[in-house]
């Protein structure tokens, strides 16, 4: 187990390196120029010359991106080119943020999917088959910014019973922070949870017509039994990797739904810095992104050995 | 007794009014904007959207009424030689920065210099390079002279370039070190800000103006989606907020919930059109164009209720808007477009690419120019380019058209100068005319608003027959607010000045 993990972490290094090369060319190859974006419209050559010589445009890409990825090595992650802030610092304000509303709609996704992916294929072909397939059907197609300002409408301006949008640190105010995070969990929640429930069910009918399951049933054990403590555990294998997928994904920011909730997170960030040609803050948030995908797949790779034993980590001498 | 009863009533009328109008200390206004204000130091700012906030966390040297008149602030009067080039400031005594460090006459010569250092690379820089001298003759009077006569110089120092930042903070925290924890003298202090999230101002209890700041705290947030900032302000999550969607505005003018501030704004929005090379270097062919919009429908279609047609850069509002080329509004004239198609050699019309940036509003204008102007065999193909990238092309001449505004100035120089001068930073079009320069110039040295007026007119009637942009509209600025918030005053450069505003329970 140790030799694979640490083979595996060997493994992402090249992984975070191929990711940060591609997207340090891709901004590069974006037209626009950051130093006018910064000085404005009204600029001179001769101030943009300076600023440029400043953020060290006037070099070679090879060069800007060697001196980066040598001072990343050292863990430096830069300063933002716009407002001098250290990307480091930012990031560690925006990543609890996009962690917690990430955790929040996973809960929604799994409380929404697990009951109705298992219901559904243990009655497969009923109204309640046929109900969950509609509902997670429309969980997909419904897109976010509608669900989003819809459940603002209804349930902030309308009846009031939640605020609209926005953040507070749990540690200022918990009650207001689970508040605040239920609407965007809700959103992001109910698209995910499509996913997982068509997936938990397909798996749980091909787990439901295996031998065991036909020999436990035999047995005479209660079919709630036999869905819950027998076919679960071996049908939750394909849905985990999908999980871990959109964790992955959550973990590198929701941009649209943050965006409407003003959650001031990963994804905002990433999007306020691109318009902004803020390279190092773009560098910064793809590499956290980037890393936070291989580190949840490799979770989920661990928690195979725990869903299945056959499942063997460690290759055979 | 006739006299006697009439003092009376205007005496209660008085005292009520009084009482009404008494405002109120503490509290926290709870302001919504369109987008997170990137920079706090006004002399590194780009963004429109920083300058929301510092209206109330710095001072400026002179301000702006709601008339668009100079008005004093840190200095209480001025005087202008006879040249126009040396203005003799009287600064207000006793100002202190945030950090307590005295406002001087020195303080205001170190902000010129820091504007003008050339490594310091201040976007304000182009704002004052004509300064060529700041001296401080006493603690309160300060003479700064000028390359040549400059008759905008004041209405300039009415925005960033007049913002005064704490010498000691700057020179002890540096360019990146200083936007982090910026120091004025205006009625708040910085706090904090957290990017895409908020910016907290404190009241300054030291400042000079004792009426001023009656909250005691001020929070932006920023909602980049109009809806969401809307709907936050409905649920009582926000006092005001800035900008709203045309859609909502005749929704807002019957809500009793809420207050609807409009006034007319001062920028303009229209087409810039490459006159250097390609399909447009043909006037005739920029003229066919122009007499094919229908500026009027383009604006009921699009805007509604909340922008006016335009045909120039002066807006309402602004002394120079009475000039004819600028408010007459040209009818469209299909048959004038045909016959300007034949001169410039394109009987049966031609094809250009618009480039517009993302977004509803930019789209749905090009789609309407699109429909106007193949009716006379114009085909438009539209392009959407994201803002950078455009700037950068705007910049290197590399379109054909391209749909961006400007979001105005109080002075109309702001409006027009570097947009049309021959080589200036602003002249997306290429566009050269050396009449159309030199009256810009003189406009810039005469000192009374006839004399500028009928310079202005004779570049009006240059440019409308150059067509080197087509202004299509003049867009409304727009405040709504909680029936709370007493005191606002709406002026049109759209920033909300909130020293003399409170809130009530």
């Amino acid at each position: 187990m140790t030799r694979y993990l640490f083979r595996r972490l060997l493994l992402t290094i090249p992984v975070l390196f191929f990711v940060s090369l591609i997207v340090f060319s891709l901004i590069a190859l974006i037209p626009g120029d950051p130093a006018r974006i910064m000085l404005g419209e009204e600029a001179s050559r001769e101030a943009l010359d300076v600023l440029r010589r400043q953020m060290g445009l006037d070099r070679p890409i090879l060069v800007r991106y060697l001196l980066w990825m040598g001072r990343v090595v050292q863990g430096d992650l830069g300063r933002s080119v716009r407002d001098g802030r250290s990307v480091a610092l930012t990031l560690a304000q925006k990543i609890p943020v996009t962690a917690e509303l990430a955790v929040t709609s996973l809960l929604v996704a799994w409380a929404i999917a697990i009951p109705a992916g298992a219901l559904a294929a243990w009655k497969r072909r009923s109204v309640v088959d046929y109900a969950a397939t509609t509902v997670s059907l429309a969980g997909i197609s419904i897109p976010n910014f509608w669900l989003g300002i819809m459940l603002i409408y209804l349930l902030a301006v309308n009846w009031r019973w939640l605020p609209p949008s926005g953040y507070v640190e749990p540690w200022v105010d918990l009650g207001r922070n689970l508040k605040l995070m239920i609407m965007p969990s809700i959103v992001l929640g109910t698209a995910l949870a499509a996913l997982v429930m068509r997936l938990l069910r397909s798996s749980m009918i091909e787990v439901l017509g295996s031998d065991y399951i036909r020999t436990a049933r035999a047995k005479g054990l209660a079919d709630t039994t036999l869905v819950v403590r027998h076919a679960m555990k071996n049908a939750m294998i394909p849905v985990a990797t999908i999980m871990g997928l959109q964790l992955g994904g959550l973990l590198g920011g929701a941009v649209i739904t943050e965006t409407i909730f003003a959650v001031p997170g990963v994804g905002r960030l990433a999007v306020e810095s691109i318009l902004t040609r803020d390279y190092p803050m773009v560098q910064g948030v793809v590499l956290f992104a980037a890393v936070a995908v291989v580190a949840v797949n490799l979770i989920v790779d661990m928690a195979y050995a725990l869903l299945d034993p056959r499942i063997r980590l460690e290759e055979r001498a | 007794m006739k006299r006697v009863v009439v003092l009376v009533l205007i005496a209660i009328l008085a005292l009520t009014a009084a009482t009404v109008a008494a405002p109120r200390r503490g509290g926290t206004l709870r302001v919504g904007l369109n987008a997170d204000p990137p920079q706090m130091d006004p002399h590194q700012s780009t963004a429109a959207v920083d300058r929301q906030v510092f209206q109330n966390l710095y001072d400026k040297l002179v301000d702006v009424n709601q008339n668009l008149e100079i008005v004093p602030m840190l200095a209480v009067s001025w005087t202008i030689s006879q040249d126009g080039k040396v203005y003799t400031f009287r600064l207000r005594p006793n100002v202190v920065f945030h950090d307590g460090t005295p406002f001087n006459a020195e303080a205001v010569k170190y902000n010129f210099e820091r504007m003008l250092d050339r490594e310091f690379a201040s976007p304000r820089r182009s704002e004052v390079n004509l300064v060529t001298n700041v001296e401080a003759v006493d603690p309160t009077t300060v003479r700064i002279t000028l390359e040549k006569s400059f008759s905008p110089f004041l209405s300039v120092l009415s925005d960033r370039a007049g913002m005064m930042v704490s010498p000691t903070a700057a020179r002890a925290r540096g360019k990146a070190g200083f936007s982090q924890q910026p120091v004025g003298t205006g009625p708040y202090r910085f706090v904090e800000k957290r990017p895409q999230e908020r910016i907290v101002l404190e009241k300054f209890d030291r400042h000079w103006d004792q009426s001023a700041g009656n909250a005691q705290q001020i929070v932006y947030r920023p909602f980049t989606d109009e809806n969401a900032r809307l709907a936050n302000l409905r649920a009582g999550e926000l006092d005001i907020i800035d900008q709203v969607a045309a859609a909502e505005v005749p929704r807002l003018r019957t809500d009793a919930t809420l207050k609807l501030a409009e006034r007319a704004g001062l920028g303009w929005q229209g087409m810039w059109i490459q006159v250097q090379s390609g399909v447009f270097s043909n006037k005739a062919l920029r003229q066919a164009l122009n007499a094919a919009i229908d500026r009027r429908t383009l604006v009921r279609v699009v805007f509604g209720e909340t922008a006016d047609p335009a045909n120039g850069p002066f807006p309402p509002g602004m002394f120079t808007y009475n000039i004819q080329a600028n408010s007459r509004i040209p009818e469209r004239n299909l048959d004038l477009a045909r016959q300007k198609l034949r001169e410039g050699g394109q009987p049966n019309g031609f094809a250009f690419t618009l480039k517009v940036t993302p977004g509803r509003v930019p789209s749905q204008v090009a789609q309407v120019i699109q429909s106007m102007a193949g009716e006379v065999g114009i085909r438009v193909n539209i392009e959407i380019v994201e803002f950078g990238a455009l700037l950068s092309q705007l910049d290197a001449h590399r379109f054909e058209a391209a749909l961006l505004g400007w979001s105005g100035r109080p002075d109309p120089d702001g409006n027009i100068y570097g947009f049309f001068v021959t080589g200036g930073g602003l002249n997306n079009s290429a566009y050269a005319n050396s009449r159309v320069d030199s009256l810009l110039d003189a406009a810039r040295i005469l000192t009374t608003a006839d004399q500028r007026r009928r310079a202005y007119t004779d570049v009006m009637n240059a440019l409308n027959d150059d067509l080197p942009y087509l202004f299509l509209w003049w867009p409304k600025d727009y405040k709504v607010y909680s029936p709370k918030l007493q005191g606002f005053v709406h002026i049109s450069d759209g920033m909300m000045r909130f020293r003399h505003v409170w809130l009530n329970p």
